[in-house]
């Protein structure tokens, strides 16, 4: 989750947040390299007299076309690969189904079992102590780690959105449409997500945890789950 | 703790930053002052400068990015390598057994 008063990313859970993660690296290098020439530009601008006597600048008008350019395929070439790599077909090991209510999220696990939970976040009363306000929920989503996990997202009444930052996932939840996406946890851990669409009063109040455990214990956790 | 260049450039966290920042401010100095020593032009020194800091600093960064590259890569297939390793020990498909079972073959 996030820590108080954070800017940046969190860290990364999921081999496309890693490249996500180096990507903003990548396009904040070239927005300083940017944003030092125009800093420069400007103290320029700002320290001479104003005149000019130019009535042709070919050289000038070349070399302000093509840098650009070239700026833009810098950052559009890594930003593409990332897109694609985003859509890569892989066959998922599970997949689950989060549908948006207003206001909490519901699980469907129905590869194997009839496995399906709603999550609604512990209110602040009951929170125990050290828990993180806000962001706990009473059931989280388990899923085991290293294995591609397919979710379907979908809502009931409202637009929600089901967004987990660390694991670089964020999809709409529209009712009557069916979205899809797709991550791989790699490493065990819980991560935290908020809802991402505004959708009524208690918008702020339905978060996503999201459980990576080892696949011994996703099955024993599935077993219980459905033994109950 | 984090320290942001211009506000948003953290350069303590993100790998390869503070060195490009440094080798740019260096390749900057020594551009900008080489060429005022062979011109005695200070307008032209100062621009010299800044293109010499954005070439240099942008320069290293692909270059040590791209070397950060390599290594993720080896590092992910060597986890890789060894969770296979653990995984296949002793099976038919061990990789380690094939080697001595055609060295054996071959004496």
């Amino acid at each position: 989750m996030a820590n108080r008063s954070q800017l940046g990313f969190q860290d990364a859970s999921s081999p496309i947040m890693e490249e996500l993660v180096q990507f903003h690296d990548h396009a904040l290098m070239v927005a300083l390299a940017i944003c030092s020439l125009v800093l420069y530009l400007l103290t320029i601008m700002l320290t001479e007299k104003l005149s000019s006597s130019t009535v042709d600048a070919q050289e000038i008008e070349l070399v302000w076309t093509i840098l650009p350019a070239i700026v833009l395929i810098m950052l559009a070439l890594p930003s593409l690969q990332i897109l694609y790599m985003m859509d890569e077909i892989n066959e998922p090991d599970l997949t689950l189904k989060a549908i948006g209510h207003q206001w909490y999220w519901s699980y469907e696990y129905t590869d194997f079992k009839d496995l399906m939970f709603d999550s609604y976040m512990i209110p602040t009363a009951d929170l125990p102590l050290g828990h993180f306000r806000l962001l706990e929920v009473d059931h989280r989503v388990v899923v085991p780690m290293e294995s591609p996990v397919r979710v379907i997202v979908t809502a009931d009444d409202v637009l929600h959105s089901w967004a987990v930052p660390s694991l670089g996932v964020k999809t709409d939840a529209i009712p009557g449409r069916l979205n899809q996406t797709s991550f791989v946890a790699n490493r065990p851990g819980v991560f935290y997500g908020q809802c991402s669409e505004i959708c009524g009063a208690n918008h702020s109040f339905m978060p996503i945890v999201v459980e990576s455990a080892p696949l011994a214990n996703f099955e024993s956790w599935s077993s219980l789950l459905s033994s109950q | 703790q984090s320290f942001k260049l211009l506000g948003f450039l953290d350069v303590k966290n993100v790998p390869c930053a503070r060195e490009s920042v440094l080798y740019g401010s260096l390749g900057s100095f020594v551009m900008g002052l080489g060429h005022f020593l062979a011109t005695s032009r200070v307008r032209r020194s100062c621009d010299v400068a800044v293109g010499g800091f954005i070439c240099t600093m942008l320069g290293y960064w692909f270059y040590c990015r791209y070397n950060l590259a390599q290594q993720r890569i080896r590092q992910r297939m060597l986890k890789e390598g060894m969770k296979n390793r653990i995984f296949f020990e002793g099976t038919y498909l061990d990789p380690e057994k094939k080697q001595t079972g055609s060295e054996r073959s071959d004496s």
